[in-house]
């Protein structure tokens, strides 16, 4: 079991080009964390320096507390699974597992009852004598898992192991990990471009994107307490509408709607300096009310399209030039071209800096 | 535009029976979904109405020209497949326009009629004012739309549609299929689509086709599929956590009914289910057995006894989702998960108190297998 931390760690290829930027964070002993972000936003250059794959061009990183820079991927005792690490097919699930231990020379005795403690705590003593190809998707990936354990690492390292999962089975396989990871309390990391994927899973939630670290925080930080119009919009599905406005007073904003604009109160204040400047507003499709007749606060909004999936529909609108969405019971008629005026939750508006895209409100510092 | 028409079609590869005698119809103007995981023959199909492959028995029309002995380009159908990467030293106008151009088109366009087509479907799809630029100047969303405008910009009896969006990230997933919608509502276009994805099939389509190892489950709206699904398989390809599906006996004591599972799992059945479970529920080992099938946002959970046909389980673990949290139990063939506000987060191994509601119950015959 080991903490991880981060100091100010910079990764440049080729020497001008930058995947990681100056990254500071830490994961306590314990603690189930997800680096989350697009493709090419860096998380793979972290993991691959956690795990010594890679090297570190600026910075450094510790476990427990002491520099690994220069510890080789043995030295550092991490565990890699899934995705790229794939199971041996010609070896049984006993000898894939059983794999890591031999390569360490233990004797076969002990390598025996390690394995069957694995093995029991990831459900997988039916199927020891199995090859990997008579697997399920799920039991492969939990042989997988139980390989990376079973050396009892400090750190265990998940690269996008749901990704490719069918989703009938992906809310279990789910449930396991988060289960194994509870019973075992092994540090992990898991690295995902899956926003629903790092919710479920992590205690707290390392979002990148351009290389540059945009908020640590637990999923309901993330959620509710976006620090930056990133972030915002890419955690929550459908994402996050974004609207042009204004600021009118400390408590009221100016969304603009076509030419005219319509006035919303916000449950926080806005600094007084921003008073009169441009601002993004961001509401999120569930904290929209839809009314089908004229209201003073509602943006004037034309429905484009109506999609039924099943416990609720989902509304893209047209507002001018803007695509808008909005989510409504299933209950709520509504068809194409009907017009309707949308009003944000006042305690779930959100304000971002025109510029920089920092929230100037419902920030967690 | 014209509807297609498939009549008792028979697909075989060798001796595995890809469509076994299949007959559905596909409305003009209509988005029709074949749905249903791998293996099932959806592709099979849609390469059938191509005419890529010849059924083994069986017709089929588009309109009411019977085409089983027509090549594929005398069918006059749009085939757009998952994979459809964009000319990179092309710009936006030309990739869009390169079908229009084909030697092998029946229809000529002067220049002037292509660049009307080509105008009308990106100011459609919203990507008018990029038509100078070059793939690599566009972000991943404009590059999927101008990958769907050049599939759309012929205009055929039909598009077929072979998960076109599947490899998108979620969120562009999201917009594309409202795009799609939009763009197929504002045509009146005859869509023939494959999918299996559920938020596709139950957000696109005017009608689902479930397709299950050939054979045809269920046909119907995405309501009627969603609310009333025919069988197990169907009731387990929507939603996401899935639908429940437990296994109970059915048991009487001093009058009253109860569904068991193991031991913990028991409830007294409501009142007015019991003549529905005429005719589905099977013996088994002496046993009779039904069954059941619940939605996890159907099932409620509490530290407090919640009534007389609550429960207690003890907790597998609880995680968190976007909205609320999902706890799983689990059964001794399956889990069993239960959505829930986030103000319910019991620890592992913690007994909690569990009701299902009745009124959303499924009572199933057997027909999958469940598996944890």
């Amino acid at each position: 079991m080991s903490t991880v931390e981060a100091k100010y760690v910079w990764k440049i290829y080729d020497e001008d080009v930058i995947a990681v930027k100056d990254a500071s964070f830490r994961c306590e002993n314990e603690e189930f964390v997800a680096v989350l972000g697009p493709s090419g936003c860096g998380k793979s250059s972290i993991l691959r320096m956690i795990a010594g794959l890679e090297d570190i061009t600026k910075g450094e990183m510790f476990f427990d507390g002491k520099v690994v820079n220069n510890l080789s991927p043995r030295d550092r005792n991490v565990a890699l699974a899934f995705e790229s690490y794939a199971l041996y097919p010609p070896l049984s699930v006993y000898e894939n597992i059983a794999f890591p231990l031999h390569a360490r020379g233990l004797d076969k005795n002990e390598i025996r009852s390690k394995v069957q403690d694995i093995v029991d705590a990831l459900e997988l003593s039916d199927v020891l004598k199995r090859k990997p190809s008579k697997l399920s998707g799920g039991q492969q990936q939990r042989v997988s898992l139980a390989r990376a354990l079973v050396r009892d690492p400090s750190v265990l390292l998940l690269d996008e192991p749901l990704s490719h999962m069918d989703q009938r089975v992906r809310a279990v396989i789910r449930a396991r990990i988060r289960r194994i990871h509870d019973e075992l309390s092994t540090t992990t990391i898991y690295v995902t471009h899956d926003q629903e994927e790092a919710v479920a899973l992590a205690d707290k939630i390392i979002v990148m994107n351009l290389g540059v670290i945009q908020q640590i925080g637990t999923a309901d930080d993330l959620f509710n307490y976006p620090s930056t119009q990133f972030v915002a919009g890419f955690i929550g599905e459908p994402s996050m509408n974004f609207l042009g406005g204004r600021v009118e007073s400390q408590n009221r904003l100016a969304v603009r709607n076509g030419d005219k604009s319509v006035s919303w109160a916000i449950a926080e204040d806005i600094p007084s300096s921003h008073i009169n400047t441009g601002v993004v507003v961001g509401i999120r499709p569930d904290k929209l009310e839809a009314s089908k007749t004229s209201t003073s606060s509602g943006i004037r909004a034309k429905v484009d399209v109506v999609e039924f999936l099943g416990d609720y529909r989902i509304l893209t609108l047209s507002l001018g030039e803007k695509v808008i969405k909005t989510i409504v019971p299933t209950d709520f008629s509504v068809s194409i071209d009907d017009t309707l005026w949308l009003t944000g939750l006042p305690e779930a508006i959100h304000v971002f800096e025109e510029k920089s895209g920092e929230a100037l409100i419902k920030a967690k510092k | 535009m014209a509807g297609l028409k498939l009549a008792d079609i028979t697909m075989k590869y060798g001796s595995l029976v890809a469509l076994n005698n299949i007959s559905f119809e596909c409305h003009e103007g209509e988005f029709f979904t074949l749905f249903g995981p791998s293996g099932a023959g959806k592709t099979t199909t849609l390469e059938l109405v191509a005419g890529i492959k010849k059924p083994t028995k069986g017709e089929i029309f588009i309109g009411e020209r019977r085409v089983n002995d027509l090549t594929p380009d005398r069918r006059d159908v749009a085939m757009v497949f998952e994979n459809y990467a964009l000319y990179p030293h092309f710009t936006v106008y030309e990739n869009v326009a390169f079908p229009l151009t084909s030697s092998r088109r029946k229809e000529k366009l002067t220049p002037s009629q292509k660049r009307e087509r080509v105008d009308e479907i990106t100011t459609l799809l919203g990507i008018h004012e990029l038509l100078d630029r070059k793939p690599q100047q566009l972000s991943g969303g404009q590059k999927q739309r101008v990958s769907l405008a050049r599939a759309m910009v012929r205009r055929p009896e039909a598009y077929l549609l072979d998960e076109p969006i599947a490899h998108l990230d979620a969120q562009l997933k999201v917009s594309a299929r409202s795009t799609l919608k939009q763009f197929a509502h504002q045509r009146g276009t005859t869509i023939l689509y494959v999918t299996h994805n559920y938020r596709e099939a139950l957000g696109l389509s005017d009608r689902i086709l479930a397709l299950r190892k050939g054979n045809i489950e269920q046909i119907g709206t995405p309501e009627e599929i969603y609310e009333s699904p025919a069988s197990d398989f169907v009731a387990r390809l929507m939603g996401d956590p899935p639908i429940n599906l437990v296994d109970v006996e059915i048991v009487s004591e001093n009058g009253k009914v109860f569904f068991q599972a193991d031991r913990d799992f028991r409830f007294p059945m409501r009142q007015g289910l019991l003549p529905k479970l005429e005719g589905i529920s099977w013996e088994e080992d002496g046993k009779r057995v039904v069954r059941i099938g619940v939605r996890p946002k159907h099932v409620r959970v509490s530290l407090q006894k919640l009534s007389d046909a609550s429960f207690q389980l003890p907790v597998y673990v609880a995680v968190r989702e976007a909205e609320g949290n999902t706890i799983t139990f689990e059964l001794t063939n399956s889990f069993f998960l239960a959505k829930v506000d986030s103000s319910v987060h019991p620890e592992v191994g913690e007994n909690v108190w569990v009701e299902i509601d009745q009124d959303n119950l499924y009572l199933f015959r057997k027909s999958v297998e469940l598996t944890k």
